[in-house]
């Protein structure tokens, strides 16, 4: 079924949008319509469709890297991250956090309250409260569902709103198998830079609220900008955000009196020491 | 051999901030003799100005200015030689390098394997290790036992769009 609609909605977009015939239980122009109509599912998508959609996504990432095999750093993430989102309007979310172990820098956000960290990003920290500010702002992508939103323009504009729709719904089938590609392939091309700005803004202010340092976010951000930009470990992070540079600026306007209001807050050097490095 | 494995434990044990690191005043600052506004200023540093960083506290970090050595504020600092300071620039130059990295195979010498664009291209959904991961999932009531031990205070804190 979710095959012949697919090759309906392509027969479709190669005939002008005025083509009028039926095939059985099928509207044509309806579905011409709603692919039109890009943004309008956005609405549409519950909670519960958003965490499987998430669910699916996540398994992609965790194909790409596993865990690190290290129970107590997971959980140790873990508390920091569930702490975190308990200070935010989506706290009922399952949210979970892992840390994938590659080599590169890099951290995401699934929808549904699932983020990654990788472990190369995770060596470069020095504090607990620099973790806080990376999960602080991963945890800003699914509170405004910033890659939701993506995928569901992405998948609008190619499938059409009608099959789109279903994709979103029925999680057998080839259309959702495609929707879950544009939700990978978001992940190599990365959000528009204002998705970005926004998180590290709210960044800041949801570890400020967790009682953390506020300075965690700009000094991991500084650390990505004192190293080489060529280094390979860092291609995908700079390719799909802002520069560090730029975004440690647009902290400095916006945030100078969040980020020095709350800069006396615990830094846990050594929690993070004792909890974050993996057992050798 | 063994002075060499020597060294290497060394620099292993060295914090990253250790190290001084060239970094470019972005704008005029003060140079501060503690990481506080209220702190004597130790001189005014132009826009420009290359110091070496030494180590951060919170929103600052110390360096050594031609001027002396003292503490100014973090995020008036880039890491770089003189012209990383200009706004913008930095971040462009930088993009360009890695895009014209990422394009060419040939470049890429160091090749870190793990999570590169291609790997998630290529990526088959792992549920095994996804069941794994729920396992570590923390509940609500853990992680504030967790942020209380760690003498965290939560905060009213106003979204700032």
């Amino acid at each position: 079924m979710m095959r012949m609609l697919l090759a309906v909605v392509a027969l479709a977009a190669a005939l002008p949008a005025q083509a009028q015939f039926r095939l059985p239980s099928i509207d044509i122009n309806k579905i011409v319509d709603s692919a039109k109509n890009v943004g309008k599912a956005a609405k549409d998508i519950d909670q519960p469709e958003e965490i499987a959609i998430g669910r699916d996504l996540a398994a992609t990432l965790l194909g790409a890297a596993p865990l690190v095999n290290d129970a107590r750093m997971q959980r140790y993430v873990n508390n920091v991250g569930r702490w975190l989102a308990a200070q935010t309007e989506r706290s009922d979310l399952p949210w979970q956090f892992g840390v994938l172990d590659a080599p590169q820098l890099n951290a995401f956000a699934v929808p549904g309250g699932t983020i990654f960290i990788t472990r190369g990003l995770l060596e470069r920290m020095k504090s607990e409260a620099e973790l806080a500010g990376v999960l602080s702002h991963e945890i800003v992508h699914v509170l405004k569902k910033h890659h939701l939103k993506a995928i569901q323009k992405a998948a609008m504009s190619s499938l059409g709103g009608d099959a789109a729709a279903l994709a979103l719904k029925d999680r057998a089938g080839a259309a959702r198998d495609k929707l879950i590609s544009f939700g990978t392939e978001m992940y190599t091309r990365g959000l528009d830079k204002s998705d970005e700005f926004e998180a590290d803004r709210l960044g800041v202010v949801i570890a400020a609220r967790g009682g953390y340092d506020t300075y965690g976010l700009p000094a991991v951000l500084q650390t990505i900008q004192a190293m080489n930009a060529q280094d390979s470990g860092l291609a995908l992070m700079f390719k799909t955000h802002p520069a560090p540079g730029e975004r440690l600026d647009a902290l400095g306007e916006k945030m100078q009196p969040t980020l020095d209001r709350y800069s006396k807050q615990p830094q846990l050097v050594e929690r993070f020491a004792a909890e974050a490095r993996t057992a050798k | 051999m063994k002075i060499a494995i020597r060294f290497l434990k060394v620099l292993l044990f060295v914090p990253l901030w250790c190290a001084a690191e060239p970094a470019t005043v972005i704008r005029a600052t003060d140079l501060k003799q503690e990481p506080a506004t209220d702190a004597a200023t130790v001189a005014q540093l132009k826009e420009n100005t290359a110091v070496e960083a030494l180590e951060r506290k919170s929103g600052w970090t110390r360096v050594k200015a031609p001027a002396g050595e003292g503490w100014v504020k973090m995020l008036a600092l880039r890491y770089g030689g003189p012209g990383a300071a200009k706004a913008g620039d930095s971040g462009v130059s930088q993009l360009f390098n890695v895009a014209r990295t990422g394009t060419s195979g040939a470049q890429v010498t160091t090749g870190v394997r793990g999570l590169d664009a291609d790997m998630l291209a290529k990526a088959k959904p792992n549920p095994a290790e996804l069941e794994k991961m729920s396992g570590y999932a923390a509940t609500p009531d853990r992680a504030a036992g967790f942020a209380a031990k760690g003498r965290l205070q939560p905060q009213q804190v106003e979204e700032v769009k």
